[in-house]
């Protein structure tokens, strides 16, 4: 009964030889890690990694195979959620689980017996009393009485945390959770995370933004194939390094030695393929005027909310135009919607490849063809797609895009994040337009798949493709683009080009603008 | 981003149980996939051991004809529920057609051509209507095509007072041939039932050959995709609605053809019995989507219970019974299947 251990020896939650098999594919590969209480642990890896299987085995959602989970040194049998739930284990998803049509009081308290009036009514001023409790602790100014689908992304978020706390959580799991925040925003979360640690729960912060995981976390563990590949301190790390852990080769190269090492400088001296002019639109757009040459890529850079992707939906016609024109080669496009746009040779690759950029439900083949069916007939009169003719394009551009996917008939539902994108470059690469905009395609993208679409808008450009590409990470910007345009409130407030551009020169014109 | 786990590793990767799990038969995966099939081919070979006139030749051209206008409704709704939306309307047509149809032809003595004309022009109408509101007004379509269904059931009982109208003697016999007749040189089976087939072999070239099925598909699949890819996603769900309206009219024409009369609301007993039938070919489907062979096969899997039914001397009452069991059956099937997936 002399020496014991320190607290901190003692973890909270250890993770024993787990493996998950799914057919035809090891998930997890028997990892064994342990977390310890009070402690900020990154969890990274590419997509397809296991990251998600490991948090679901976690969460009760999904049963292991082989292995066990241990709880303060009890063994710890999950057989539903809810079993992790009452075990203190809380997760914040990606994609949000709230319940948008009820109050935020309602989502935190959800799931844990809301208090009552003679066993029977709701008592609404306690409910409201013990949400606002556990959102005083993230230091939010939330009313508890506001309907979550009213609430920012940012607030959404907070309110899932404040669940976890609500559920007297030890341990919370949050997943991507800065995807479209903005900075303050996510400099606030990042206060709310440090303090939730400073009270000795542990934070699992699952990230593809690097600069995030070397500013946040303690300790990093990396997965990859299944295996976990390296448990470290982050201190002991540099970019470089957890690069070459996450994606198993060298592979360290910041933005700005991409440009140099790539060479990449001011625009061509080639002709105007899309010139916009003095377009406005009820979205929030603001007489915004530019114009992108043949084999340029000019990106598009802004805070969250400035207007990018309102500007070039207004400019493709998926929002309605209401003033200003669009020229293509010179020819102005009239008709104010995508059809018109396509036929003039206009592209646009959406920023939500789930809901606006795929059919998730039909084959990669059918998508890659979709924008195109017209060139794939079996004769050119008969409006009767060829499959042959179809086969041969998406097998083309499957094999030009390394799209992994087993064969051109599985459904696009079933590829990773970085291969639904890819399938949608495909399908308009297959359209064939001479100006392709990008509207975020490296959201949700793990390291080596970014590398891969930055090739991709390089080859096109090469090919004399006018690019344009917008992104909310200014370090892409400045890797791939001859040029950059600055958004703010909907107007287009600077422009940077060749050795001017760079990050700090973006953030610069961000911030001057308040 | 959530990992896939239906991806296959990438090449040399271990794939541990891929040989065992392989070798088991996956019972319940078939019966998912097939589970319609197996369960129209038992009940035929039970209806037929029980009693062998429900195999017998005359038995199928009479349920044949019988479905017939049931086939017609069903492969209409096939093409709207594709894209993703309803329409209940479709009785209400066929129900005011049919009226309007005999009340020209039988108290008004207008050429049968003619009130057929004014019968196809009607549902054209009606099915440019509810287009009209459902695609570019952006109402939901449920609700609005309840609407006009309940106007529709107003307009009949206007043209009609509520009551039979027969009139076998004042239908010229042309107008009959198309309830009745047995084309020449096709005399196995009475007109209604190769105008369905017809309708079913046009319908399903449209749907899985043409371009326009694709962009059908693709509007049901994710109609903002398919509106950026470049598809007029409006005129096509419009388009939809007018197919049902020409559907209907045609389903119209041979119900009372075939029976010289028109009955009061006609059209309600089949709507649900469409529904029935096509959600029953989508659960036939293996990734469940509406189908014109699928519905061609609930169509026949409907009536085959029914006939089957009435043969052995069952009522009414467990006829319902049994068709919702199916449906229900048929569902359950589905979904075991798609947690699996």
């Amino acid at each position: 009964m002399t020496a014991t251990a320190p607290a901190e020896a003692a973890p909270l939650l250890e993770v024993s030889g787990i493996t998950k098999r799914y057919p035809g594919v090891l998930a997890v590969d028997d990892v064994t890690v342990s977390l310890g209480s009070g402690e900020i642990v990154g969890l990274v890896g590419k997509n397809g990694a296991g990251k998600s299987t490991l948090i679901k085995i976690i969460a009760g959602a999904e049963r292991a195979d082989e292995g066990h989970l241990q709880l303060n040194s009890e063994p710890l049998d999950l057989h539903r959620p809810h079993d992790a739930t009452v075990a203190g284990l809380a997760f914040v998803h990606q994609d949000l689980q709230d319940v948008g049509d009820l109050s935020v009081a309602e989502n935190v308290m959800m799931g844990l017996g809301y208090p009552r009036r003679l066993g029977l009514f709701v008592d609404w001023a306690e409910l409201r009393r013990q949400a606002a409790e556990s959102i005083a602790r993230l230091e939010a100014e939330i009313d508890p009485r506001q309907l979550v689908g009213k609430l920012s992304v940012a607030q959404q978020r907070l309110v899932m945390i404040a669940r976890g706390l609500a559920q007297q959580a030890r341990l919370l799991v949050l997943d991507e959770p800065s995807a479209s925040l903005t900075d303050e925003e996510i400099e606030h979360l990042f206060a709310v995370v440090r303090r939730l640690r400073d009270d000795g729960i542990t934070v699992v912060y699952v990230s593809h933004r690097l600069e995030e995981i070397f500013e946040l976390t303690e300790r990093v563990i990396v997965m990859r194939n299944g295996q976990l590949v390296a448990d470290e301190p982050t201190s002991s790390l540099d970019r470089g390094s957890l690069i070459t852990h996450i994606t198993g080769h060298e592979h360290a190269q910041t933005a700005a030695e991409r440009r140099a090492s790539r060479g990449v400088g001011g625009r061509p001296e080639t002709d105007v393929v899309l010139e916009v002019d003095g377009v406005s639109a009820d979205t929030g757009v603001h007489d915004c005027s530019f114009d992108v040459r043949k084999g340029e890529i000019l990106g598009v850079g802004g805070l969250m909310g400035s207007g990018r992707t309102e500007m070039v939906r207004a400019v493709f016609g998926a929002d309605h135009r209401r003033e200003g024109t669009v020229q293509v080669h010179g020819q102005e496009i009239k008709d104010n919607h995508p059809s018109g746009s396509m036929s003039a040779g206009l592209a646009l690759l959406p920023e939500d490849r789930k809901t606006q950029g795929n059919i998730m439900d039909f084959s990669v083949r059918s998508n890659i063809t979709l924008a195109s069916l017209d060139r794939h007939r079996v004769r050119p009169k008969a409006p009767v797609p060829s499959p042959r003719s179809e086969k041969q394009a998406a097998d083309r551009r499957i094999d030009r895009l390394s799209i992994a996917t087993p064969h051109d008939r599985q459904l696009v539902r079933l590829l990773s994040g970085g291969n639904q994108q890819k399938v949608v470059i495909a399908k308009w690469l297959e359209q064939g337009a001479d100006v392709l905009i990008f509207d975020e395609p490296t959201i949700g993208v793990d390291v080596d798949g970014k590398e891969e679409i930055y090739d991709i808008m390089e080859e096109l450009a090469a090919e004399g493709k006018a690019v344009v590409f917008i992104s909310s990470e200014f370090s892409e910007l400045v890797g791939v683009c001859h040029r950059v345009l600055v958004l703010h409130e909907g107007r287009i407030v600077g422009e940077l080009e060749g050795d001017a551009v760079s990050e700090p020169a973006i953030v610069e014109i961000c911030y001057s603008q308040h | 981003m959530a990992e896939k786990n239906t991806v296959p590793a990438p090449p040399g990767s271990p794939k541990p149980g891929s040989g065992s799990s392989r070798s088991n038969f996956d019972l319940l995966g078939f019966i998912s996939t097939y589970g319609v099939f197996i369960t129209l081919v038992a009940c035929i070979v039970i209806f037929s051991v029980l009693d062998s006139d429900f195999i017998e030749i005359d038995n199928l051209r009479t349920q044949l004809g019988l479905a017939a206008p049931l086939l017609m409704l069903s492969l209409g709704l096939t093409v709207v529920l594709a894209m993703g939306d309803f329409d209940l309307s479709i009785a209400g047509t066929l129900s005011a057609c049919a009226a309007a149809i005999v009340v020209l032809i039988v108290n008004h003595d207008w050429p049968w051509g003619l009130a057929v004309l004014v019968g196809v022009a009607f549902g054209l109408g009606i099915g440019a209507i509810n287009g009209l509101l459902v695609s570019y007004v952006e109402m939901p379509s449920f609700i609005t095509t309840l609407a006009t269904f309940l106007i529709l059931l107003g307009v009949e009982y206007m043209i009609s007072d509520g009551r039979n109208i027969t009139g076998a003697a004042d239908m010229p016999d042309l107008y009959r041939d198309l309830g009745i007749g047995k084309p020449e040189p096709f005399t196995e089976f009475t007109s209604p039932v190769w105008i369905a087939a017809g309708l079913a072999i046009i319908l399903w070239l449209l749907m899985s050959k043409t371009e326009l099925g694709r962009y059908m598909y693709a509007i049901g699949g994710n109609p903002e995709a398919a509106r950026l890819s470049g598809i007029n996603v409006k005129a096509l769900r419009a388009l939809g609605f007018v197919i049902v309206g020409f559907v209907a009219v045609i389903a119209a024409v041979s119900q009372t053809a075939r029976t010289a009369s028109s009955i009061p609301r006609v059209g309600i007993s089949l709507l649900l019995s469409a529904y029935a039938a096509a959600f029953l070919g989508a659960a036939a489907s293996r990734q469940g989507l509406f189908n014109v062979p699928g519905t061609v096969l609930g169509v026949i899997f409907l009536q085959a219970v029914q006939s089957g039914l009435t043969i052995l001397g069952y009522d009414r009452d467990i006829l319902d019974i049994s068709r919702g069991s199916i449906l229900v059956l048929a569902m359950l099937l589905t979904a075991l299947g798609a947690r699996r997936r």
